[in-house]
């Protein structure tokens, strides 16, 4: 089987959870012999044809145009990071940064041409709302039309059974593909629009997920959570969904034995500081605990439209040295963080997943996962509380560092139970529902 | 009698590295000695060399016509000592012509007066400790940092012996229709008080070069006219005191040399002294000099130098800068029972108050000088490697 897929992140360009989900879903899918053409954000039009487990990590790479990929060819790079400056991947991708100012729209995605592409009514229909909405002066819409663009090359010229993408920044792509083609296309939610706005979010990218949430053969959401969340919000039909949970596997050379930062309980934020994730909350629960316990310790690691706010605010509840920011963090410093870090919270407000409390869960840390989350459908060594009940969180917390055995206990059977959790068998469920929609898509075209 | 009285804050901090919540426990050196190295050989080159070889000639030129007065911080002492001996040689050179006053202050250029009394006091002990070992020179004004005033620093100052005036900013909520050009007494009148004279002490430090300035150029004939102006008002023969208080660095380093402010410096004093009614003073004979009953003032709230508002907002407005020196004047107290030298020294580097100015947030024409200063991106970057070396200490601590 052979699969064109679309994401918008893939290590080493990540922002977040969607790159370091999409990379461990395609090792495990590579490990059962499906062969991926992978189709990136590049600078350059190239995409990724992996084939074998390792191609996930080097990420050989072919230029669409003959002549560039000729003297790519030739190119000699002493490096992987040197390789992928040259195709045009570095930083950080900003794919879950609000699309905020809207400004005058104008419409770039070239609809004439588009729309002499599509057939039946309700393509138009579907066609109509991606092109109205995929539109906006915004770096990143100006991006993913780019990307969409270039989906028609892609689409055209390589050879595949089925079409995957992910999240609302390549569906255009993932339609333009499956009209193009006549293959079947398998939309994969890692997060809507719901998630991050915490509130209505951007009507544009509602209009552009609902769109491609109808078109699609089928959907996968990462969670029950995920699933009722587009059921109620869009309403799609629900015999198109298949839920299939992340999973998390450590890295070979992760360690995961404690080394210690502080000499009191440290108590750690990880991830995004937007919105979504509820940093607020963490803030909170850590006012509400130094009261009690001021040897403690909260660190909140990451970067985010949220930071300058919660840096300010902690400032203001006078929490002195002990609410502390570490700023944005490489692989290798987020381990070390997780190593240096007796509790984990995730406080989001709306967490489709959250594969980050399973990481942390690896190393140990006792967590404490908002309830309105994915992954607490799927570990049992976990205290779940609802976002919003600070309250119950910082008591938590306060018992976890009066009982420090009891805390220890915990992050032990939830690393044991974490470990357990395996890509293979996400890999596994994913391939079931790409023969599925194949054998349907077939069926219902003969 | 007018007579101009200069002096010149002479002051470098020990900036921080870029520390990281990673670097916590790593026993790593907090300040940059890189960066402080570059920053003080460059500012020695550009300023401190040719202003103290020119200061030197202009004072042997005129025999003891032409003096001036310095306040010269520990921290940038230590910083001559270690990138630029050949400063520190200059300045001794200087006071050794016995026409330099050195004035008194924190060793760290600290604002230990607002936070903790006893930190001041040893702060300023250990400052007058240094000038003695270092320029074999006992310290009789007082200037607390940035110029920061109000009637408890005096009741303070008082009680430390030998410190019989105070310097500090003509700031107009407090003369209201009085002029700085007088000597005055503080408010329980223990204490002469010299009042800087703000408008033309910042033609010079901050206006010299300004091409926008109505004024500009300005010439020493010009600037000495004004001068010579404010005689006029002075009918009873009282001795008046002009006191152009500003940082050393205007000198080819805020204002470059190809602004002409060292032809400027050169010029003015034979200008100055050209005319019978003008002269120079050190702050310390001023109290000689004023020949009249002096004025009591008081200074209910605090005053500083700094910014239009001439208050501590440059340091203590937000909460970064609130919660940062709050945590370290706890930090200080756990230090000193701890009763370890070398964290002790560490946590007073971390008192300099450039650190809390770094953090400030005001903007407008104000933020542009912050920045200028700043060392850093951002003030919220600036506090959150303070307060990483703040979680670092009190780990050592514990």
């Amino acid at each position: 089987m052979k699969i064109l897929m679309f994401t918008w992140e893939f290590p080493p360009l990540i922002s977040g959870g969607l790159g370091m989900a999409c990379y461990g879903m395609v090792r495990a899918l590579l490990a059962l012999g499906i062969k991926i053409d992978l189709v990136l954000p590049t600078k350059e039009m190239v995409y990724f044809p992996l084939r074998e487990v390792s191609d996930a990590d080097t990420l050989p790479a072919v230029f669409v145009d003959p002549v560039l990929h000729k003297e790519y060819i030739r190119q000699s790079f002493s490096t992987l990071h040197e390789r992928l400056e040259y195709i045009g991947i570095s930083g950080q991708p900003e794919s879950y940064l609000r699309l905020s100012e809207l400004r005058e729209f104008t419409a770039a995605v070239e609809k004439e041409k588009w729309e002499s592409q599509f057939s039946t009514v309700q393509e138009r229909e579907v066609f109509a709302d991606v092109s109205a909405h995929l539109t906006g002066d915004e770096d990143l819409i100006k991006k993913v039309q780019e990307y969409t663009l270039r989906a028609e090359r892609f689409a055209r010229s390589l050879d595949y059974n089925l079409i995957h993408a992910h999240d609302w920044l390549t569906y255009p792509a993932g339609i333009l593909a499956k009209k193009i083609s006549q293959k079947p296309l398998v939309l994969h939610i890692h997060a809507t629009e719901f998630d991050r706005a915490g509130g209505p979010g951007d009507e544009r990218i509602h209009k552009i997920e609902h769109a491609g949430l109808m078109y699609a053969d089928r959907v996968i959401a990462v969670s029950q959570y995920t699933a009722q969340m587009i059921m109620s919000r869009y309403r799609i039909d629900t015999g198109k969904i298949r839920i299939v949970h992340n999973a998390f596997s450590l890295s070979e050379e992760s360690v995961t034995a404690k080394k210690r930062i502080f000499k009191g309980t440290t108590v750690l934020f990880l991830g995004r500081i937007t919105l979504q994730k509820g940093p607020d909350y963490f803030l909170e629960v850590a006012a509400r605990v130094l009261k009690e316990h001021p040897d403690a310790r909260f660190i909140v690691a990451g970067s985010g439209d949220m930071a300058r706010k919660l840096l300010r605010d902690s400032a203001a509840m006078r929490l002195q040295n002990r609410f502390l920011f570490t700023g944005f963090l490489n692989r290798r410093q987020v381990e070390d963080i997780l190593r240096a870090a007796d509790i984990y919270m995730l406080p989001s407000v709306s967490e489709p997943f959250g594969i980050s409390p399973l990481e942390a869960m690896a190393f140990g840390l006792t967590s404490i996962i908002s309830k309105q989350s994915g992954v607490a459908e799927v570990v049992n060594h976990a205290f779940k509380i609802d976002f919003w009940d600070v309250e119950l969180m910082a008591n938590t917390v306060n018992h976890l560092i009066e009982n420090p055995e009891k805390c220890r206990k915990m992050g032990l059977e939830g690393m044991r139970e974490v470990n357990q959790i395996h890509w293979k068998e996400v890999a596994e469920k994913i391939r079931v529902v790409y023969s599925n929609t194949l054998a349907d898509y077939i069926k219902s075209n003969s | 009698m007018l007579n101009v009285v200069f002096y010149f804050q002479v002051h470098q901090p020990h900036r921080l590295k870029h520390l990281n919540v990673l670097d916590v426990g790593k026993n790593i050196d907090y300040f940059d000695d890189h960066l402080n190295g570059q920053v003080m050989r460059k500012v020695a080159e550009k300023c401190y060399l040719p202003t103290n070889k020119l200061l030197l000639e202009l004072i042997r030129n005129n025999q003891g016509r032409f003096k001036v007065a310095y306040s010269i911080t520990g921290t940038a002492i230590e910083q001559f000592k270690a990138y630029s001996p050949e400063t520190l040689d200059s300045f001794k050179a200087l006071v050794d012509t016995g026409c330099v006053e050195l004035l008194g202050e924190t060793y760290y250029h600290s604002l230990a007066f607002l936070y903790d009394t006893n930190e001041f006091l040893d702060q300023v002990a250990q400052h007058r400790e240094l000038m003695q070992s270092e320029f074999g020179y006992y310290t009789q004004t007082f200037r607390n940092t940035e110029l920061i005033y109000q009637d408890s620093l005096a009741d303070l100052v008082y009680e430390i012996e030998g410190f019989k005036t105070i310097i500090t900013e003509g700031a107009e909520r407090i003369l209201q229709w009085r002029t700085p050009l007088y000597a005055y007494k503080n408010y329980s009148k223990d204490i002469n008080l010299l009042l800087k004279y703000y408008q033309l002490s910042d033609d010079i430090a901050f206006r010299f070069s300004n091409r926008d300035w109505p004024e500009y150029p300005l010439t020493v004939d010009k600037f000495v006219n004004w001068i010579d102006h404010l005689t006029l008002a002075e009918k009873e023969g009282r001795n008046q005191f002009l006191n152009l208080f500003m940082d050393y660095e205007t000198f080819g380093e805020h204002q470059w040399a190809d602004s002409g402010i060292f032809e400027f410096m050169q010029h003015f004093p034979a200008e100055v002294l050209k005319r019978q009614h003008l002269g120079f003073a050190t702050p310390k004979e001023t109290q000689e000099l004023a020949n009249y009953q002096q004025e009591a003032l008081s200074f209910p709230s605090p005053v500083s130098w700094a910014d239009a508002e001439r208050d501590l907002s440059a340091w203590l407005s937000n909460d970064m800068q609130h919660n940062a020196i709050e945590t370290l004047y706890r930090l200080m107290d756990r230090v000193k029972q701890k009763g370890d030298a070398q964290l002790l020294e560490i946590a007073r580097k971390l008192s300099t108050s450039d650190h809390f100015y770094y953090m400030c947030t005001k903007y407008f024409t104000d933020g542009d000088v912050h920045k200028y200063f700043s060392p850093y991106d951002s003030p919220d970057q600036a506090y959150i490697y303070y307060m990483n070396a703040m979680a670092d200490l009190e780990e050592r601590l514990s």
